[in-house]
C-alpha cells in the first residue's frame, strides 16, 4: 500500500487533451475521403476552361488584360461558387436526409464539432481545387509569355469567395435537410452572383465595391506594370467575405441540438463577429476614393503600395527620334514606332515637333477598364508621353476584333492621338481650325480623311464633320473642306505656313477663314 | 417484425375484385416509386417556380443588358425546374431496389415525363403573368432541353448531383449569349419556332431519357 500512495499519478488530463486533436484529424481524413466535392470537380474543370480560361485567350498578352473576365470580373467564382454551395448543402443536409441526427447528436462530440469536421472538409476541397485550377491557368499565361505581374490579391479575393459559398451552402444544407437543398442553394447562389454582376457593372462607388463581381475602378492596365495592384479593396472584400462565412458557420452552433450551453454561446458570439466583419467591410468600402492608379480606402491603405514598378524601357528609333516603352510592351515597340513614322516625318523640323516618345502610365477612371485619355507633348526639349495602356485597342489580339484590323486601328489610334497632341487640343476636340490641321497633318502621315471619323470614335474623341446618329459620321462639313485644302498645298508651302502659325493655332486663335 | 399488416383475402372475394388487384397493385407502386422520389415536395418546388416566374414576369423583374442580361430571370427559373426534375431521379435504396424493381426502367420512364410535364405545366401557368421573351413554346423547348442536361447529369454523376447538368448548361449559355453564339446547341438563343434549336433540344431530352430510364442514376458513397 506504501508503494502504491507513493507513486506518481498518471497524468491522463495531457493524454486526452492531446487525443482530441488526433480524433478531430481523422475525423476530417474520413470526411475528406467521403466527400462529395470530387464528384463535381471534373464539370467544374470543364467550366473553368470554357468560362474563364478560353475567352482570356483572346486578349492582349499582359496579366492585367488576361485576367479581367476571370479575376476582375470574377468569373472563376461565378464558375466555382454555385458547384460549391450546392454540394456544401448536399453534405450539410446528410445527417438530416439520413435520419442520423440523433445517432450522431448521442456521439462522443458535440454535433456542433462534426458539422464544422465536415464542412472544413468541403471547404478544404473546394477552395484546393480553387487554387489548383488558377494556379495551371496561371502558370500556362506565364509560359505564353504574358507581361507584367500577377493579381495575387484577387486569387485570395476568389478563394474568400468560394469558402463562404461552401458556409452558406453547408448552412442551406443544414437547416433545410432535403435532397432539394442542393439545387436551392446553388440556384441561389447563381442568382445572388448574377444580381452582385448587374449592381457591378452600375456601380462605381459606394458599398457596391465590396462585391467581388465589381471591377469599377479598381482593375485597369497600368497596375502590375507600372505600379502594384492595390490591395486595398481586395482586402476589405476578403474580410467582406469572410465574415459572411463565420457568420454562416456559427449559425449552426445556435440550435439546442447543437452543444452545450457554453458551446452555443461561443456560436452566437461567432456569428455576431461574422456579420460585424461584414459590415465593417461593406462600410470601408464605402469611403474608398479613386486614386490615380486604384481604388484607395483611407484606414486599409499602405503608402508603400503607392511606389511605381522600377523598370529600364525598351527603345527603338523611327524618323531619328527615340521611342521608349515599358519591357512589358516591348513586342508592341514595332507597331509603336512603324505607326509614328509617318507622323514624325510629317511635323520633323517645326516647333514642338517631338524629340523623343516616352510611354507613360495612364490613370485610374472610375469606369471599367479604364481609357479615354491623351497623349501630351511637353518639355524641353519636346517629349510625346504616350499613354498606351488606356488604348481600347492593342495590336494582335484585342478580344474585340481580329488581328489584321485591330493593327491598323492601333497604327490610325496612335496617329490620332499623337498629332491631337500636336496640336495642343487637349482632352477634347479642338477648336475646328486645330481639328482641320488635326485632319491634314494625318492624311499626309497616312490616315485618309474616309477613316479619320471611325479613328476619332475609337479614341472617344466628338467628330469633326456632321454627325450621323449610330455611326461615327462623315469626313465632310467646313473642317474637313479647310483640311481638304491644306492638304492639297505643296508639302512645303504647307510646313511653311504652319512653322508660321502653329503658335497662334495651339493657342485656338485660328479660325477656319484664316487657314490656307 | 410482426405480422400485423398481413392480411388473408377473404374466402368470398369476386373474380371483379381479383382483376382489379393488378391495376391497384400497380397505381401503389407508382405511388410508392413517386413518393420514394420525394414527389410531392418536387411538385410543391415546380408551383413555386411557377409562381415566381409569374411575379418575375408581372412585375417586370429584369436586368438591364444585352440579350444575355434580358434572358436572366426566365432562364434562371426554367433551369431551376429542369434542376428539380432531376433530383427527382435519386433514390434513396441503391441495391435492393434495382435487384427487385422489375417494373423500374417503366416508373423512371413515367416519372422522368411526369414531372417534365408538371414542369412545363407550372411554367405555362406563371407565364400568364405578363409577356415571357419567346413565349410558351421556347419554354417548353428550354425547359425539355434542360430536363435532359439534367437526366444526363443524374446518370453521370448521381441523381443527387442531377442540378449541376442544367447549372452547366445555364453558365454555357450566358457565356454563350454574351459572346452572340447562335449554334442550336445553344438553344435559348434561338427563336422560338427555329427548328434546329428544337430538334436539339428534342435529342438532349430524348438521351436523357433513355439513359435514366435504362440505367437509372449513380448511386456512389457521397450520399
Amino acid at each position: 500500500m506504501t508503494t502504491a500512495t507513493d507513486a506518481p499519478v498518471r497524468p491522463r488530463a495531457p493524454r486526452a487533451a492531446r487525443a482530441v486533436p488526433l480524433t478531430a484529424a481523422r475525423l476530417l481524413r474520413i470526411e475528406l475521403r467521403r466527400g462529395a466535392m470530387p464528384w463535381i470537380l471534373p464539370l467544374v474543370a470543364a467550366l473553368f476552361w470554357f468560362d474563364s480560361y478560353r475567352p482570356s485567350t483572346a486578349m492582349p498578352p499582359l496579366w492585367m488584360w488576361r485576367t479581367f473576365w476571370n479575376m476582375g470580373q470574377g468569373h472563376t467564382i461565378v464558375d466555382f461558387g454555385p458547384f460549391v454551395a450546392g454540394v456544401a448543402a448536399w453534405m450539410g443536409s446528410r445527417d438530416g436526409r439520413r435520419g442520423t441526427a440523433d445517432l450522431v447528436r448521442a456521439a462522443a462530440r458535440p454535433r456542433y464539432a462534426t458539422q464544422l469536421t465536415t464542412w472544413a472538409a468541403t471547404a478544404i476541397s473546394a477552395v484546393g481545387a480553387y487554387l489548383a485550377f488558377v494556379g495551371v491557368m496561371f502558370a500556362v499565361y506565364a509560359h505564353q509569355g504574358v507581361q507584367g505581374s500577377p493579381p495575387w490579391w484577387w486569387v485570395a479575393v476568389g478563394a474568400a469567395a468560394v469558402t463562404a459559398f461552401s458556409a452558406a451552402g453547408f448552412a442551406v444544407g443544414a437547416f433545410f435537410p432535403s435532397r432539394f437543398a442542393a439545387p436551392l442553394a446553388a440556384f441561389g447562389s447563381f442568382l445572388a452572383l448574377a444580381m452582385s454582376s448587374q449592381t457591378g457593372f452600375r456601380s462605381q462607388s459606394g458599398w457596391a465595391l465590396i462585391l467581388p463581381t465589381n471591377s469599377n475602378g479598381n482593375y485597369q492596365p497600368m497596375s502590375g506594370i507600372f505600379y502594384p495592384y492595390l490591395p486595398d479593396l481586395p482586402i476589405a472584400r476578403v474580410m467582406f467575405l469572410a465574415g459572411i462565412a463565420t457568420a454562416a458557420l456559427g449559425l449552426l452552433g445556435l440550435p439546442a441540438q447543437a452543444g452545450g450551453p457554453s458551446l452555443r454561446r461561443a456560436a452566437a458570439v461567432v456569428t455576431l463577429a461574422g456579420v460585424a466583419a461584414a459590415g465593417t467591410a461593406a462600410g470601408l468600402a464605402g469611403t474608398a476614393r479613386p486614386g490615380p492608379h486604384g481604388m484607395v480606402i483611407p484606414a486599409l491603405h499602405d503608402a508603400a503600395n503607392d511606389r511605381p514598378i522600377r523598370y529600364t524601357p525598351v527603345c527603338g528609333h523611327t524618323a531619328g527620334v527615340p521611342v521608349c516603352l515599358n519591357p512589358a510592351y516591348r513586342r508592341y515597340l514595332p507597331d509603336v514606332t512603324a505607326a509614328l513614322a509617318p507622323v514624325l516625318a510629317e511635323v520633323a523640323g517645326l516647333p514642338g515637333a517631338p524629340a523623343r516618345a516616352t510611354q507613360v502610365a495612364g490613370r485610374y477612371s472610375k469606369g471599367e477598364g479604364g481609357g479615354g485619355q491623351a497623349m501630351t507633348i511637353n518639355g524641353r526639349p519636346p517629349v510625346l508621353r504616350m499613354v498606351l495602356d488606356s488604348l481600347s485597342t492593342l495590336p494582335g489580339s484585342t478580344g474585340f476584333t481580329a488581328g489584321r484590323e485591330a493593327t491598323t486601328q492601333f497604327a490610325d489610334l496612335i496617329r490620332l492621338l499623337s498629332v491631337h497632341a500636336f496640336v495642343s487640343a487637349g482632352n477634347g476636340a479642338g477648336t475646328p481650325a486645330q481639328r482641320a490641321v488635326q485632319a491634314a497633318l494625318l492624311q499626309g502621315a497616312g490616315v485618309p480623311f474616309a477613316a479619320q471619323p471611325t479613328a476619332l470614335a475609337i479614341a472617344g474623341l466628338p467628330p469633326s464633320g456632321p454627325s450621323t446618329g449610330n455611326g461615327p459620321g462623315t469626313a465632310s462639313g467646313p473642317v474637313y473642306a479647310a483640311a481638304r485644302r491644306l492638304a492639297a498645298l505643296p508639302a512645303a508651302a504647307r510646313h511653311a505656313w504652319l512653322a508660321a502659325h502653329l503658335a497662334a493655332l495651339r493657342a485656338g486663335h485660328l479660325t477656319l477663314a484664316q487657314l490656307p | 417484425m410482426t405480422a400485423a399488416g398481413i392480411h388473408r383475402s377473404p374466402p368470398e372475394a369476386t373474380p371483379a375484385q381479383a382483376a382489379a388487384r393488378p391495376a391497384i397493385a400497380g397505381a401503389r407502386l407508382a405511388w410508392l416509386y413517386l413518393a420514394s422520389r420525394r414527389a410531392p415536395a418536387a411538385v410543391g418546388l415546380l408551383a413555386a417556380l411557377g409562381a415566381v416566374l409569374w411575379a418575375a414576369l408581372h412585375w417586370h423583374w429584369n436586368i438591364a443588358g444585352g440579350p444575355a442580361a434580358q434572358q436572366v430571370v426566365p432562364l434562371v427559373i426554367e433551369t431551376g425546374a429542369a434542376a428539380v426534375v432531376a433530383v427527382t431521379t435519386y433514390g434513396p435504396f441503391g441495391e435492393p431496389e434495382r435487384a427487385t424493381g422489375r417494373w423500374l426502367p417503366y416508373l423512371r420512364l413515367g416519372a422522368a415525363m411526369l414531372f417534365t410535364a408538371a414542369a412545363v405545366g407550372a411554367l405555362a401557368a406563371g407565364a400568364t403573368g405578363g409577356y415571357l421573351p419567346g413565349g410558351t413554346l421556347a419554354m417548353l423547348r428550354n425547359v425539355a432541353g434542360l430536363a435532359g442536361t439534367g437526366l444526363l447529369a443524374a446518370a453521370v454523376l448521381g441523381g443527387a448531383f442531377g442540378w449541376a447538368g442544367p447549372m452547366a448548361y445555364l453558365l454555357v449559355t450566358e457565356s454563350a449569349l454574351a459572346a452572340g453564339w447562335t449554334t442550336p446547341w445553344i438553344w435559348p438563343a434561338r427563336p422560338p419556332h427555329d427548328r434546329g434549336a428544337a430538334i436539339c433540344a428534342a435529342l438532349v431530352f430524348a438521351a436523357g431519357t433513355a439513359v435514366i430510364t435504362l440505367c437509372g442514376s449513380r448511386e456512389h458513397a457521397a450520399g
